[in-house]
């Protein structure tokens, strides 16, 4: 299936450094009735330092797009049914190594890059923190998994094997009781009061007052917008090259999302990471990223800079998105919504998955794929009225019809 | 505090329902004819047996009656126990802890196994070893614990002889002192290698059948809430940042998963402690299960009574300390009420 | 769309409206039970006891006078099992196992249908009077509930039995004392929580009277946790029942399972082994079979609460 093989704007571009590039990502779920193809054939490329935005409805595939980055989709159900994620490291590429394929790298070196090099902001904070533990305790796992070495070096090359173990998070039962004797304890409590300094450090990063005490804490006695501050500290706790940050504001208070928003903002910045920002929010993904990706039904449907896409939407949907959030420049009534609702994904025949919502669709919107073609350099659509404006019944003003770009793969 | 109140709350219940439990034992005393009845003969005449009702207050109305006999039980006068013939709190300390070791030893075993159990199925849904500790805890849980023992017995003590029954090898028994009572602790502060093994050997079976339904329901609880904690969230935020799968269970899910199994826990502890009537009889285990049994079938009510008087308020009490545990485990509880 | 894929729909509608609806719903929850294979296993041996606690009397020569008592062999004592004449062997005191089995089944299926319907009977009366009347009312019934729950089952009934003399009629009053509390607060529970939706208090504006809405909302939307119980129950009881009738609190002699086993017990140490081995066996059987049903109705009617 060519058609949908989706090729970035920015491959084969040379100058541009790249963080991640996704090509011909597939994850199916296995249900009852069949498989759900929930992301199906996804191209695109995180470029360095940039905030790309992933944006679509609940359900068309952009948080199981962003868990494949962790490889965190739960196989079965599902099924990792194709393509690949490379992924550029920092530490690679300054022993000058090339990407890795996160899909196909053993577990242990997944283990090094979840958390160290990748990070995931979750969307609702309430839950993502481990409810028994204190907040001091979340964030140590980090610095204890990805920089015990750092951790350790202070101690001294005699540091004793129990120690090392324990500050890896390896040690057992006896082993820990071991280190609350007289000779190891003190070498043990150097460790955590590296760990704690480094916590400290973190939390201050994102402006939580009295770090020292919020680290006793647990998260039910911190409010929403205090939990995500803690989970984005705890994400940026290792300076990762890719941060994931999936809808961090949904669930909080408007007021409060607004100063989370400033804050990651100035953070990235600080920070220097590229972003992969899911959102449903059209208005919140202008403001903050760079470029955007509108996702559709498994499929990204358009791709370009944040500006072109707001200015010059091209596929129906994204269209309809826009008509959809409100504006001061909507007279009142005049919001639409898009009709219908979103096809079946099980087993799905070749087709434009919007078909069925696209006020334009033809006979050939339901039996092809559509492909992607170059609007501008930066600016891609997947749309068969883009592609072959004859063979649909679309109306010329609505429709600009443009060359036909073949495929940059 | 919200703890502290939760538990004044839970404190002021508590007397309410021993009372109602004393009502209950109360009432089965007069439902099953006189309770003098073991004093009485045919040989008494109709004017003996008014003159032994009135010494005992029985001519009294039944609220006097239930004051006098409730204030008896306070002051720890339980009755006569025809069975043990001796005052029913003579004969309790040392049959009670008999049974409490037995009772004990199989918690011990039935906590373990079925957290183990329950841990290693949740953490493999629907693969193969979840379908065998399904099948293993559908069977336990519907399994004649007496049928249980009577298999064993055929299989370990008949056929292959590998285990004795009773309580102790007598002269085993005899060769060390016995503080406690309890003879496992006993045998280890005498010292005794020997009395330890027989101590132990004559454990094993009856802790095992007592054991087995308590670590069905356990293994089933703590599998069911093992699969809800690794759908959590905040089990692949402990992914996420890195954590080695082995971690990510044991630290995080396991640990929740434990909280609402503490509960079963603690509702199991009654299963543990009627579980031994039956165990004590096929064993020969020289405990309170036994000597219940023995009371029910010569009608000794003193001693019935005392029975169900005590399993209760120690059934309460340790369901009030499983709440108290509950709900210091579980922060959420304590927000949310 | 992970969690669509991991948790497919299953209908979980309440049960209500017009009898057509409620039946076609009916018809699907037994559709949805049956694809279990283990729940199919569970019902097979139901019928296949039912069968045989119905043929009882056509599958043996009853015992004259009374065919619950077991008859007497005396010239074939603990006889193992292949006999001719006793296919199963013989106990101690020459009473066929086979025919305890059978009328065991007999036994066991009385006790079982006599206490489930006596306990939902007084369960649903008490849990309706606490969850409709609400307050006072509710507080006290509630607490006596508390106060039965306090007690540990076994030995309730044990002690209930005991102190009416042991008849198996008694083991059946002491069960049926025991085991109606939770259906009290199954039903008080499901009560106050239909009580808060928004389906009864619509009834309530079209005008419906207090009554109406409990026989035409309440009752069939409490259904679903009795029924599960039930199930559960039907297995349990005759667990207990049969354990209080090993202790020997049923009449001796009895065609009963825990007696039979208790019968046999005292030829275990001698190597006869049969006299307990098959009746414990059909115990086991009941129970299992009870609880697979019911675990299998519970996945059933209510996904949430996951019985594995």
């Amino acid at each position: 299936m060519t058609a949908t093989a989706f090729a970035d704007t920015t491959s084969g571009r040379s100058g541009v450094g790249l963080v991640a590039s996704v090509q011909d990502l597939s994850i199916h779920f296995q249900t009852k009735t069949g498989m759900l193809h929930a992301v199906d054939e996804v191209s695109f490329d995180i470029r360095d330092g940039e905030t790309l935005g992933l944006v679509g409805e609940t359900g068309c595939g952009k948080s199981v797009t962003a868990r494949a980055f962790m490889r965190l989709v739960a196989t079965p159900p599902g099924v990792y049914a194709g393509g690949r994620i490379d992924f550029w490291s920092s530490e690679t590429r300054a022993a000058g190594g090339g990407p890795v394929n996160l899909l196909t790298i053993p577990e242990d070196e997944m283990l090094g890059i979840r958390g160290n090099r990748i990070a995931m902001i979750f969307q609702d904070p309430g839950k993502a923190l481990n409810p028994a533990l204190s907040i001091g305790d979340q964030l140590a796992e980090v610095f204890y998994q990805h920089r015990s070495d750092e951790l350790l070096d202070p101690l001294g090359p005699g540091t004793p094997a129990v120690v090392r173990r324990a500050a890896r998070q390896e040690a057992t039962r006896v082993e820990k009781i071991l280190l609350k004797v007289p000779p190891l304890r003190s070498q043990a409590n150097r460790v955590k009061a590296a760990v704690d300094d480094r916590v400290a450090a973190a939390l201050a990063d994102t402006q939580i007052p009295n770090p020292g005490k919020i680290m006793d804490r647990y998260p039910h006695e911190l409010s929403a917008g205090m939990k995500q501050r803690v989970l984005i500290a705890q994400a940026l706790a290792c300076d990762p090259d890719l941060l994931i940050a999936d809808e961090p504001t949904t669930a909080l208070d408007v007021t409060v999302q607004a100063r989370i928003l400033e804050l990651i903002a100035e953070l990235l910045d600080r920070h220097d990471t590229s972003v992969l920002y899911i959102s449903h929010d059209l208005a919140l993904v202008r403001g903050m990223c760079d470029r955007v990706a509108v996702m559709y039904a498994g499929r990204i449907v358009e791709i370009g800079l944040t500006e072109e896409v707001f200015s010059d939407p091209l596929h129906p949907y994204t269209r309809g998105l826009m008509n959809a959030v409100p504006s001061s420049a909507h007279r009142r009534g005049a919001l639409t919504a898009i009709i219908g609702s979103v096809p079946e994904l099980i087993d799905p025949e070749p087709s434009c998955r919007f078909n069925t919502r696209c006020p334009y669709a033809a006979g050939v919107c339901r039996r092809l794929d559509p492909r992607f073609l170059r609007h501008t350099l930066e600016h891609g659509v997947v749309c068969h009225a883009h592609d072959d404006p004859a063979a649909l019944a679309a109306r010329p003003d609505e429709m600009p019809s443009f060359a036909r770009v073949d495929d940059a793969r | 505090m919200q703890i502290r109140d939760y538990l004044i709350r839970r404190l002021m219940v508590l007397p309410i329902l021993l009372i109602g439990v004393s009502i209950i034992v109360f009432t089965l005393t007069r439902i099953g004819g006189s309770p003098i009845g073991i004093y009485l003969s045919h040989e008494m005449t109709p004017e003996e047996v008014e003159q032994l009702e009135e010494r005992y207050g029985l001519n009294e109305p039944l609220p006097v009656q239930y004051l006098a006999w409730a204030g008896g039980v306070l002051s720890g006068d339980l009755g006569w126990s025809g069975v043990a013939v001796a005052p029913v709190t003579a004969v309790f300390g040392d049959k009670l802890t008999a049974t409490m070791e037995l009772a004990t030893a199989a918690g011990i075993v039935a906590v373990t196994l079925g957290i183990t159990l329950g841990t290693f199925a949740g953490s493999r849904r629907d693969r193969l070893p979840d379908h065998l500790t399904r099948v293993f805890s559908v069977s336990g849980s519907s399994m004649p614990d007496f049928w249980f023992a009577i298999l064993l017995l055929i299989v370990f003590w008949v056929y292959l002889g590998w285990f004795p029954i009773g309580r102790s090898d007598p002269a085993i028994w005899a060769s060390i002192a016995h503080p406690t009572g309890l003879y496992t602790v006993d045998s280890l502060m005498a010292g005794s290698w020997q009395a330890l093994r027989d101590a132990i050997w004559h454990l094993i079976l009856p802790a095992m059948t007592l054991g087995l339904a308590t670590t069905a329901i356990i293994t089933r609880m703590m599998r069911s809430s093992l699969v809800e904690e690794l759908n959590e969230d905040y089990v692949d935020a402990a992914r996420a940042k890195g954590l080695p799968e082995r971690l990510v269970l044991k630290r995080h899910a396991r640990r929740n998963a434990l909280i609402p199994t503490v509960t079963v826990i603690g509702l199991s502890f009654g299963f543990l402690l009627q579980g031994t009537v039956v165990v004590e009889i096929l064993y020969q285990w020289p405990g309170m299960g036994r000597w219940l049994a023995d009371a029910v079938l010569r009608g000794d009510q003193a001693t019935i009574m005392a029975y169900v008087l005590f399993t209760s308020v120690l059934f309460l009490t340790v369901n009030l300390a499983v709440d108290i545990i509950y709900a210091y485990l579980d922060r959420r509880v304590v927000l949310g009420s | 769309m992970a969690e669509v894929a991991q948790h497919p729909p299953v209908v979980t509608t309440p049960v209500s409206g017009p009898l057509a609806v409620r039946l076609r719903r009916l018809g699907e929850i037994v559709r949805q039970v049956l694809r279990n294979p283990v729940t199919v296993i569970g019902l097979v041996i139901i019928v296949l006891m039912f069968t045989m606690a119905l043929l009882a009397p056509v599958i043996t020569t009853p015992n004259e006078p009374n065919p619950y008592q077991m008859p007497r062999d005396w010239s074939a004592l603990n006889e193992p099992p292949g006999t001719p004449g006793h296919p199963l062997g013989t106990t101690a005191h020459g009473g066929d196992v086979l025919y305890g089995i059978i009328w065991g089944s007999r036994t066991s299926l009385r006790l079982s249908l006599i206490v489930v319907g006596v306990t939902v009977t007084i369960g649903t009366i008490v849990g309706s009077l606490a969850g409709y009347l609400g307050g006072k009312v509710d507080e006290f019934l509630m607490r006596v509930v508390d106060i039965f729950l306090a007690i540990p089952e076994l030995i309730f009934a044990l002690a209930i039995a005991a102190m009416l003399g042991p008849s198996f009629t008694n083991i059946i009053l002491a069960l049926a004392v025991v085991y109606w509390v939770k259906y009290a607060r199954i039903i008080r529970g499901q009560i106050m929580h239909i009580k808060q939706n928004d389906y009864v208090d619509s009834a309530r504006v079209i005008g419906d009277s207090k009554f109406h809405i409990y026989a035409k909302d309440v009752l069939p939307n409490s259904f679903t946790p009795v029924m599960v119980q039930a199930t559960m129950d039907m297995g349990s009881i005759v667990l207990v029942g049969a354990t209080l009738s090993f202790i020997g609190l049923a009449e001796a002699g009895l065609a009963e399972w825990g007696v039979l086993v208790s019968e046999g017990q005292v030829g275990i140490s001698t190597g006869r082994w049969w006299a307990s081995t098959f009746p414990g066996l059909m115990i086991f059987l009941w129970a299992l079979a009870f609880n697979l049903v019911g675990d299998g109705l519970r996945d059933v009617l209510d996904p949430r609460t996951e019985s594995r």
